[in-house]
């Protein structure tokens, strides 16, 4: 259990609040999101800390390139059909022969688009909850 | 706004189609990504015969990030707070976008069963709850038939 008396403030109140008011709010400033949204994207420093890329630390820019590399080093490949993994559990859509999937070490497989976005947050596998690093070191060490 | 992502309409449709029991959770009609939900309070917990008013939101990183979940019905409860506000691992640092709507759902079912007071929200009631088992409990069987029973 996470350490919820600091975690917690009225931020999940008014989130729930804010958003049974968003369809109002989206009405009165009209159809499109405000535009730096699409200019500037969203980095994660750490879960639950997002910031467009202009506000990070240098630190935290390090941190995301470093994770960044690390997820480009885990395998991709294209769905053959195997009947284990018949569902991407992020998206809840069947895999169709051919999409593109992500293999992480524990041999849980994504759509690479949905399990980076993942990733790029926490970099722990979404079904068993195995850390992809701890794993990565594990593998490299086993084939030395 | 934008298009509902397919995986909250599959979420849906499975919601009602198989319901957990125990659990109710239906959508807004204006609004699909805040639920109305109904937990009714597990046999032999002090909750027992209730039935629990809860508000969830998808945000619209879901299921990046996890679903905001609220009691409506005051509770007494050492892990949530007289806000309603809930204090459960999977909802802050342990959310995985494997989770759903109905583990969530589940897992705050499972917390009436299994007040953890170690882990306070709602301090009084933890504290409470660590010197005074029966106390506390009397307390939330109160709460419940005062607040969580229709009449």
């Amino acid at each position: 259990m996470g350490n919820c008396l600091k975690g917690s403030s009225a931020e999940d109140i008014s989130l729930l609040r804010g958003s049974e008011n968003g369809a109002e709010t989206s009405d009165r400033l009209g159809p499109l999101p405000p535009p730096y949204r699409e200019a500037l994207p969203i980095f994660y420093p750490s879960p639950n800390v997002s910031r467009p890329v202009s506000q990070l630390t240098e630190e935290e820019q390090v941190k995301i390139a470093k994770r960044m590399g690390l997820i480009q080093h885990l395998p991709t490949g294209s769905y053959d059909g195997c009947k284990k993994n018949r569902e991407c559990v992020i998206c809840m859509m069947e895999f169709l022969i051919g999409d593109n999937v992500r293999y992480l070490p524990c041999m849980h497989i994504y759509h690479v688009k949905c399990v980076d976005d993942w990733l790029m947050r926490s970099f722990t596998c979404p079904s068993c909850m195995e850390p992809v690093d701890a794993a990565l070191l594990t593998c490299y060490d086993s084939n030395n | 706004m934008a298009a509902l992502p397919r995986r909250i309409i599959k979420e849906t449709q499975r919601l009602l189609q198989e319901p957990v029991p125990g659990i109710s959770a239906i959508p807004d009609e204006s609004n699909a990504r805040y639920f109305h939900v109904i937990v009714t309070g597990p046999e032999d917990s002090p909750f027992e015969g209730g039935s629990f008013k809860l508000e969830l939101f998808l945000p619209e990183d879901y299921p990046m990030s996890a679903p905001k979940v609220r009691f409506i019905t005051k509770i007494y409860h050492p892990n949530i707070d007289r806000l309603g506000r809930i204090c459960l691992d999977i909802l802050k640092d342990k959310w995985s976008p494997a989770l759903q709507i109905r583990t969530v759902l589940l897992s705050i079912q499972a917390l009436l069963s299994a007040p953890n007071p170690d882990d306070p929200l709602a301090n009084d009631v933890a504290e409470l709850w660590k010197v005074n088992e029966s106390e506390a409990i009397k307390n939330a069987k109160e709460w419940t038939r005062k607040y969580a029973v229709e009449n």
